[in-house]
């Protein structure tokens, strides 16, 4: 049994430790690509990576980038930005804080031993180091924590819940990524540069040999079921956690329920043949649907008012999109969504429900859990 | 003064105070002879490294604590010295008595005021009007069941050595003492930076505390519940407690909660989880009686629990402390605490309160005031040390403004002796000096009553300095208890 409030944190753990992972990564590839290209070569480069990111509205905040050292400012150390490397390790710490007793103790000293080491974030014994060690070191450093999660952590709800915020910001970065590879008209979002940015390069070049091709790759890091960052294994994971959290929390069952759907079609191939017709649309679906599904996670843990709440929160029999309706697939879908995956049924008009909270997307989105 | 081979000791010179560790000539008391040649073979350097290892430990644990005095409430590693503090077996024996006794009694006086006849006051062993004026009297509290009149489950009472060496309490705290998760890792941390110390010693272990409070708050269930569902509660992460709100719940395996993850229904508790609502039996809490419950106390507190005083009247839910505590905690009624002991086990005082003027009569005010630059003044509803005046140390100015607020509101204050608090060998940059420390232990009742071996040694940091909060600067000290020889 978890408190509501604890499944939240550690949901919202999972989500920031993946993504002070995958921005470390991210800005570390594209600092080294960027160094060698003229100014507008080199803008062009940052906002792509800022929108693979989903970070196009915080962005805007602040303004295009002129230079290399401010796209390292805003996806490293700016904590006006919630997707910021250090917003995501100060956001993880500030969770794991919040759950301290219930984790083990070297969980929660890795994660403040990162937070210890930025200077600018009060405190000393920071080391000075260059770029490329930060990023390393913060890599690292979220090996170690999904390492100790892994092997230190007891099998119960509240491990489920970090794997399930784990695998959700994976998956939606990953579709993020395709998308921004079929909207860049520079053509610089090649395919070496998609496997790469997933570190999924040399898993590729052992199965499908060393000469990758575009959509060879968009299929792989869709479907490939043995990549721990392709779409399918993400989903299958995020399934198996909510899955095991067992019959009685059945606010989760909406949840679910996406979470087989998305997988289904995936595995049934409809998503790819939707692609081959106008893959940008499909993509910007599946996002819109992984977010839902994050929303829908939410919902489903977040705290009850009272009993009656909780029954509201079963999905009413009939209603939910059975398999005969799970289609939408290529069919013209609803204003603006040509071609998209569809709906994923009627939830949206569900009485009682409070729609998808603004943070269901990118964490990005999600002030509530940076202080 | 004892001459070592690094010298961190020469020079040392406790006189004009009870020093722990060594006699009025300078020799070593016994209890302390394997540590003082310890701490003699090492150096500066060597101590150094060691503060840099425990320092290290504390910060990457994040074992914290808050300052709010600072501007933005500063986070702070939290200071150990290392020199421990060692209790022999028998003379800790007597103060865990004298301890378990004065719990007894204010556990009696408590359970008098809110569910007996209130005899005490009746008789006139404490003044009525005195118990009713006190902010911490709760008259809410009045007929709420308390399991076996427990109602100070975890009691943490501050005592000193006079410069007679003598034991003395100085404070009662039965609201809500902090401090037992520093003394169980500044036990870790020394444990892993001075291991070597040990050795020569059988030191009573801390690790248990976990599984003492539990077994306490188990059997304050309503009813009797086996198994009963236990949650700290918590204010939450902002809270300078909070690094040891959550070392509880994890010592004992239980949930930590704040308010908004309880709720009130049909007056029961319930804990909000992600498979609905779990209902509670006992709640540790660490927040006060004021923010307890926005519906009975302050509207404004967004901390407590909607309705929980009804659940607590209708007997569902068991609240530890319990409510009404504060009443013993103010200063204005510790000068009775010798006579409720006597009045109500019959028994003699084991340990004495520091001699204590009471400002509300006017002849013992006259007298403190007259010299009051040899006393200490304290308002009788702080804690933490904030409101003292230690006359010796205050200006004339100070002394004045302080006889007038005394004057004005004689009921708020207490004057008492100033007593020279023990010193023991402190690391003070290169060497080894004097400071004055206090204790505080743990006292846990519930079926029965436990004090926990040791407590928390709180040092004052400055030399003279009597000032031991840790929120004042002050740092603290691994307690030692001994165990009991074996023939």
């Amino acid at each position: 049994m978890i408190l509501a409030r604890h499944a939240e944190a550690l949901l919202w753990t999972g989500r920031y430790l993946e993504r002070a992972e995958t921005t470390s990564r991210c800005l570390n590839y594209a600092a080294n690509s960027i160094t060698h290209l003229r100014g507008d070569e080199a803008r062009a480069e940052g906002e792509l990576m800022v929108r693979t990111l989903g970070l196009q509205d915080e962005l805007e905040a602040v303004g295009p980038l002129e230079s290399q050292p401010q796209l390292v400012a805003f996806l490293l150390s700016d904590t006006d930005n919630p997707g910021s490397v250090v917003s995501a390790v100060v956001a993880v710490r500030e969770n794991l804080r919040s759950v301290r007793d219930r984790i083990p103790i070297e969980l929660w000293e890795e994660a403040n031993g990162l937070y210890l080491r930025f200077p600018f974030l009060g405190h000393a014994n920071a080391a000075p180091a260059g770029l490329h060690e930060v990023l390393l070191m913060v890599r690292r450093a979220c090996l170690a924590i999904a390492g100790i999660l892994n092997e230190g952590m007891r099998r119960d709800e509240g491990h489920a819940f970090v794997v399930v915020g784990r695998m959700l910001e994976r998956s939606i970065f990953t579709v993020g990524l395709l998308e921004a590879s079929h909207s860049d008209a520079r053509g610089v979002m090649d395919a070496t540069r998609m496997l790469r940015l997933t570190s999924s390069l040399q898993a590729y070049h052992r199965q499908h040999g060393n000469a990758p091709d575009a959509d060879g790759v968009r299929r792989y890091l869709l479907h490939a079921p043995d990549l721990p960052r392709s779409v399918l294994s993400c989903l299958g994971r995020a399934e198996e956690g909510l899955t095991g959290l067992g019959a009685n929390s059945a606010a989760l069952d909406r949840a679910r329920r996406k979470a087989a759907l998305l997988r289904a079609r995936l595995e049934l191939g409809e998503v790819e043949e939707a692609m081959a017709s106008d893959p940008v649309a499909t993509l910007q679906d599946f996002a819109a649907q992984l977010a839902g599904l994050a929303s829908d996670v939410h919902a489903g843990i977040v705290p009850p008012l009272a009993m009656a709440t909780v029954q509201a929160q079963y999905v009413r029999p009939g209603h939910a999109s059975g398999p005969g309706r799970a289609g939408g697939l290529g069919h013209a879908g609803g204003p603006g969504r040509a071609g998209g995956l569809g709906h994923a049924g009627g939830y949206e008009d569900e009485p009682g429900r409070a729609g998808g909270p603004d943070h269901a997307g990118v964490p990005g989105h999600s002030g509530k859990k940076v202080p | 003064m004892p001459e070592t081979g690094s010298g961190l000791l020469d020079r040392y010179d406790a006189s004009g105070w009870y020093d722990e560790a060594f006699d009025s000539d300078g020799a070593v008391r016994g209890v302390y002879r394997r540590i003082v040649e310890r701490f003699g073979e090492l150096d500066a350097d060597e101590i150094k490294r060691l503060e840099k290892l425990v320092a290290d430990e504390f910060r990457r644990q994040g074992i914290t604590f808050t300052v709010y005095s600072e501007e933005e409430g500063t986070e702070r590693i939290w200071p150990m010295d290392l020199f421990p503090r060692l209790i022999a077996a028998a003379e800790w024996d007597e103060l865990a008595r004298g301890l378990s006794q004065r719990v007894a009694a204010l556990n009696c006086f408590l359970a008098d005021l809110y569910n007996g006849g209130a005899a005490a006051v009746a008789d006139g062993v404490v003044p009525r009007w005195l118990v009713m004026s006190s902010q911490g009297f709760e008259r809410n509290a009045r007929g709420i069941a308390v399991p076996h009149s427990a109602h100070c489950n975890v009691a943490g009472i501050d005592v000193v050595r006079d410069a007679d060496g003598r034991y003395r309490v100085l404070e009662d705290n039965l609201r809500s003492p902090s401090g037992i998760s520093y003394v169980v890792e500044n036990r870790a941390a020394m444990a892993k930076a001075c291991s070597w110390l040990f050795y020569d010693h059988a030191v009573q272990p801390t690790e248990q505390y976990g599984q003492m409070l539990r077994s306490t708050l188990e059997s304050m269930a309503p009813g009797g519940e086996h198994d009963p569902h236990i949650v700290v509660l918590t204010p939450g992460i902002f809270n300078s407690a909070y690094f040891e709100h959550a070392f509880l719940a994890r010592s004992m395996g239980v949930e930590l909660v704040e308010g908004r993850d309880l709720v009130v229904d049909g007056h029961r508790v319930y804990t909000r989880t992600i498979e609905g609502l779990v209902k509670v039996d006992v709640i540790y809490r660490r927040i006060d009686d004021d923010f307890l419950d926005p519906v009975a106390f302050r509207p404004d507190s967004t901390l407590g629990v909607p309705g929980l005083l009804g659940a607590l009247r209708a007997g569902t839910v068991t609240v530890c402390n319990a409510l009404g505590n504060g009443v013993v905690d103010d200063k204005g009624v510790y000068p009775y605490v010798p006579e409720l002991i006597r009045y109500y086990l019959g028994a003699e005082p084991i340990i004495d309160n520091v001699a204590t003027y009471m400002m509300w009569d006017p002849d013992q005010r006259r007298e403190a005031l007259g010299r009051l630059d040899e006393l200490v003044a304290k308002p009788v509803g702080e804690s933490g040390g904030y409101g003292v005046l230690i006359g010796p140390h205050a200006t004339e100015p100070e002394l004045d403004e302080a006889r007038a607020t005394i004057e004005a509101e004689p009921r708020n204050w207490i004057v008492q002796e100033l007593v020279q608090l023990s010193t023991l060998p402190s690391i003070a940059d290169d060497r080894l000096e004097p400071r004055h420390l206090d204790l505080r232990p743990f006292i846990l009742t519930g079926e029965r009553t436990q004090v926990f071996p040791g407590g928390l040694t709180r040092v004052a940091m400055r030399r003279g300095s009597l000032i031991v909060n840790s929120s004042q600067g002050g740092g603290s000290k691994d307690t030692w208890v001994l165990a009991p020889e074996t023939p």
